[in-house]
């Protein structure tokens, strides 16, 4: 008997050990490779799941009627229901069909609970987002939609959209099988949650983070603090840059009485409050190991979404008069992350007599952020205006838990944010807040400091509150006109978007969209010490008096992050900073000077790789080598190419590469004031140095690091030519032939989870082109590229770098992206496809003659 | 126990494993990966000596987990998600059916060390079974000897 127990429990130690090693996490196989290698229920069975079943129907809890869904042949849905929610909660539905591990990934990292997916090493990621507070935003959010429902109804139109998106998401979740569960889910042994509305309003808010959540004030400080002379400051970090052609050419206000308050109904002042210089004595002086701490940990852990200076859109639209067409047409391509999958999931959602509307969707958002309707387009570019302020709070000395505020000191609000992590592990973590906002302090390591290292930097954004965006996108998807637009961008408060529309009636119109603080005691370029409430942001500027264009004389409207207004006649202060102005300055000058603008030309805008900066700059180079040059063969060689180089940023010539040296090269050596005292600071901005340039301010090209000599800007131009092409040398090689653009600038998409990643190829443009392509390794750019004909709104264009599914097994995985990155040379144009509109289903099918345009069909039923 | 002690028989090697290859499908398709030690444990039940169940057990997950891929390769892109799979670790994403050469291996162990189990928990039980039994006999055989006059 023994001997048989002692050869059971040896005959056990095999199995136990099979079954430790298969459930032990490997890497990135949180979930041990037991459950991932096995044929069902493992990664393998994924691509059964790839495609809808076609000529099926699928049973969908909570839809009240059937709802048919033709997918044409890029996998783009078009819905065709019979009410808003039945649209809405098949549209969520195909959301987590196709993004669920996006939208999960995108949600726990904006709501600092990345740990809970991935393990420890999202903790610092997770305490600075915890820090912002922006899952605590979306709640009060929710909670203000759910008050406000019962005696408005667009709130509650926009609150029944929501609760059918989550309806639709939670539906394929509790539908989940092995074969339509994301193999990244697999991967990480993770099972996701149940969808709520607050996730909905969490993504909302993530991307308002992204757009418009800023440390301007701590980097001005640390600038100016490091610099330690205000006039160099001022030249050279000034918040007005030359040479901008501001977005709006003529103000159009609204009637103050018909909108009286501020964008989102916040209060508003209509009359402008005097300018505002620096008050030295409310600048606090900030140690400035902490600024550079702090602006650290932004870097890094915001950055990983988009904080940064490559983010940028375009828009621009031509009226009637200016068209080929008769009627306006309008593009837009907004240049946020490429990443795979896209941000964007194109839909088209037809209720008769409600919506008709095409464009793109935000995984897990409902409504078509960017499209047209039947009657109307839009689309959205950045604004960049800093809508966030620093206030230094002033801390009782014999309690860092209180702050100095209206002649008392108060408490401030602690909120517990322990942080879990996946396993089970938990890290206390703490936030405070003041009636300024979160500490955002909190998450900096301070423990090297001698002093402050309590929390005192809190953070006022005007998107940290309750915002309305996702109110104002149900109601643009619905505007027929000019009057329904103006009223759905009223609600429009976070972040400042320049929203350009066009409609079929002729109009035109561009609103810098957004609520603008009107701060009182201070700028807002600088942290602040308020220490009661007079000095703040105190107020918004009216909605009425939003820069807005309409229907302008010069018969177009243009947008591209740079300044949106001309600050001599417009009576409100905008901080920025706002973009270099280059592609606002290239697209300006095209349809300036084109009478007769026609699609194909708005598809060529869109893929013009011109940079001004090097137009405007080049020829001083060329000059100053004539004038000054050494006679060198080898720069001799270079500016050959220089001189035959028409500007464009093309990837099979030298001279893109030359110019992206040669700019940075002339930018260290003419800003030697500022390398001499700190390497981190940037070397000012490409417009100003333009300026210098052009006006050959003779200070600072001198090289103050010499004595003896004054430097001319020849020679200093001369010598930034030395320094491209011994740069060049050193990090390209030496053979000269392989300097091609596009053997060094080239474009990844990487997967969110950088399991695979999409191109790789050679790429067009860079930072200041159109075709936006910043960096050496591109990963931003145009996210979705729209050309809207309300001529003919049924053929307008559209394409993102990327597919419409999440499933890199999946035949549209990156079919999209191919179509995006094809570039005809011959008529100058990236690839689009024809956005079908179509009003029911059976006059899709009737126009689908020769059987290319729809993939197939799929009835949900309840 | 009952069944375990008298109703499972040395059905033959061949007959065992037919027995776990259906099995493995079945339980299989739960996508419960532990379960092909239970398949291979109830192969091993059949089988009277400790090789013959391992092999049972391998050879029979083995051929459940071979056929299953081999529908789906045949059926969905199960050689590029190995490739994809592959990738990951750093390997070249060509080598996709190594993956699933060595996720047939692991099956097959899985099924191999079941079936050693089942074939040690049946002798555990028929060692119990011959001790109860023997010992039924000696209380018999007191309990005749004291009804003897």
């Amino acid at each position: 008997m023994k001997r048989r127990l002692g050869k059971f429990v040896l005959a056990l130690i095999g199995p136990i050990a099979m079954i430790v090693i298969l459930s032990m996490p490997i890497g990135l196989l949180y979930g041990g490779l037991g459950g991932v290698i096995q044929p069902i229920g493992g990664v393998f069975d994924v691509g059964r799941g790839v495609s809808m079943p076609y000529g099926q129907s699928m049973k969908i809890p909570g839809l009240d009627s059937d709802v048919e869904v033709v997918f044409d042949r890029w996998g783009i849905p078009h819905i065709y229901a019979e009410s808003v929610h039945d649209a809405f909660l098949v549209l969520g539905y195909l959301h987590a069909r196709e993004r669920l591990f996006q939208m999960v990934l995108q949600d726990y990292f904006a709501a600092g609970r990345l740990g809970e997916v991935v393990g420890r090493e999202a903790v610092s990621s997770d305490k600075f987002y915890r820090t912002i507070g922006l899952a605590r935003a979306a709640r009060a959010t929710y909670q203000w939609y759910l008050d406000n429902a019962e005696h408005n109804t667009d709130v509650a139109y926009a609150l029944e959209l929501v609760d059918a998106e989550v309806a639709g998401v939670n539906a394929f979740i509790d539908s989940m099988t092995s074969e339509t569960t994301p193999v990244e889910f697999k991967l990480l042994g993770f099972t996701p949650e149940h969808w709520t509305p607050v996730d909905i309003f969490l993504w909302a808010k993530m991307m308002s983070w992204s757009l418009s959540g800023s440390i301007y004030d701590l980097y001005r400080q640390w600038v100016r603090q490091t610099i330690g002379n205000d006039t160099m400051y001022n030249e050279l970090f000034p918040d007005l840059l030359p040479y901008t052609v501001p977005i709006i050419p003529e103000q159009t206000d609204l009637s103050l009485e018909e909108f009286p308050n501020a964008p989102g109904g916040f209060p508003a002042t209509s009359v402008p409050p005097r300018k505002t210089g620096v008050v030295a004595a409310q600048t606090p002086t900030i140690d400035l190991t902490k600024l550079r701490l702090s602006i650290d940990v932004f870097e890094r852990e915001a950055g990983a979404f988009g904080y940064g200076e490559l983010l940028g859109s375009n828009n621009w639209v031509v009226d009637g008069v200016k068209s080929a067409t008769g009627h306006p047409i309008l593009a837009n391509d907004p240049h946020l992350p490429l990443q795979a999958p896209s941000l964007w999931y194109e839909a088209h959602i037809v209720v008769p007599g409600v919506l008709d509307v095409m464009g793109v969707t935000f995984p897990g958002l409902p409504g078509v952020v960017l499209g047209h309707t039947a009657k109307t387009a839009w689309g959205f570019t950045n604004v960049g205006a800093d809508v966030l302020d620093i206030f230094v709070e002033e801390l009782n000395p014999s309690n860092p838990n209180q702050y100095m505020y209206n002649g008392a000191y108060r408490d401030f609000e602690i909120v517990d944010e322990t942080i879990h992590v996946k396993g089970g592990g938990h890290i206390p973590y703490e936030v405070k807040w003041s009636v300024h906002g979160p500490c955002i302090d909190s998450v900096v390591n301070t423990y090297d400091l001698d002093q402050d290292i309590d929390p005192n930097l809190a953070m006022n954004w005007t998107g940290l509150g309750v915002t309305h965006e996702l109110m104002s996108l149900a109601m643009l998807n619905k505007a027929g006109n000019l009057q329904e637009y103006f009223e759905a961008v009223y609600w429009w408060d976070s972040p400042p978007q320049n929203i350009v529309f066009a409609d079929d009636a002729g109009n035109i119109a561009m609103t810098v969209a957004g609520r603008f603080p009107v701060r009182t005691g201070y700028t807002g370029e600088y942290p602040v010490t308020a220490l009661n409430d007079s000095v703040g942001m105190t107020s918004s500027i009216p909605y009425a008096f939003n820069p807005r264009s309409v229907n302008p004389s010069q018969h177009y409207l243009q947008s591209a992050n740079q300044r949106p207004t001309d600050p001599s006649t417009y009576r409100y202060d905008i901080l920025g900073p706002f973009d270099d102005g280059y592609r606002g300055r290239r697209i300006d000058y095209l349809l300036s000077r084109k009478p007769s603008v026609t699609v194909d030309d708005m598809k060529s805008f869109q893929a013009d790789a011109l940079d001004v900066s090097a137009q405007e700059l080049v020829p001083y180079v060329i000059s100053a080598w004539n004038n000054a040059g050494d006679g060198n063969t080898t720069v001799q060689a270079a500016v050959n190419w220089l001189s035959g180089w028409d500007y464009v940023m093309e990837t099979n010539s030298p001279a893109p590469t030359l110019w992206r040296y040669l700019l940075s090269a002339m930018q260290h050596e003419t800003f030697d004031e500022l390398r001499s005292i700190s390497t981190g600071l940037l070397l000012s901005r490409t417009p100003v140095l333009e300026k210098l340039i052009k006006e050959n301010v003779g200070h600072y090209f001198d090289d103050h690091t010499t004595s003896g000599t004054v430097e001319t800007r020849d020679e200093i131009l001369v010598r930034a030519l030395h320094r491209a092409l011994d740069n060049m040398a050193s990090e390209l090689g030496m053979d000269s032939s392989t300097w091609n653009y596009g053997n060094h600038h080239s474009i990844y998409i990487d997967h969110l989870a950088r399991l695979t990643y999409i191109g790789g190829g050679p790429h067009r443009g860079d930072q200041y082109t159109l075709n936006a392509a910043g960096g050496w390794r591109v990963t931003y750019g145009p996210s979705w590229r729209m050309v809207a004909d309300m001529g003919n709104v049924a053929q307008s264009y559209g394409v993102y770098p990327g597919g419409q599914s999440g499933n890199p097994f999946s035949s549209h995985w990156s079919d999209l992206f191919d179509l995006w990155y094809a570039y005809k040379k011959e008529i100058g144009q990236y690839g689009y496809h024809t956005m079908y509109f179509y009003v029911s289903s059976d006059r899709f099918r009737d126009a689908d003659d020769a059987r290319t345009m729809i993939a197939g069909s799929t009835t949900f039923t309840p | 126990m009952g069944i375990l002690k008298e109703g499972v028989k040395d059905v033959g090697f061949v007959p065992a494993l037919m027995i776990v290859i259906v099995l493995a499908i079945a339980l299989q398709l739960t996508g419960v990966w532990v379960t092909m030690l239970a398949a291979g444990a109830f192969g091993g039940l059949f089988t009277r000596r400790h090789l013959r169940a391992f092999l049972a057990g391998f050879l029979g997950v083995g051929a459940a987990w071979s056929i299953i891929f081999l529908y789906l390769i045949a059926t969905t892109p199960a050689i590029a998600i190995a490739g994809f799979f592959i990738g990951l670790l750093g390997l070249g994403e060509n080598l996709g059916v190594i993956v699933v050469v060595i996720a047939i291996i692991i099956g097959a162990l899985l099924g191999g060390f079941g079936g050693i189990m089942g074939r040690a928990v049946l002798e555990l039980v028929e060692s119990r079974g011959v001790k109860e039994a023997q010992a039924g006999r000696t209380e018999e055989a007191r309990s005749q000897s004291q009804l003897k006059p």
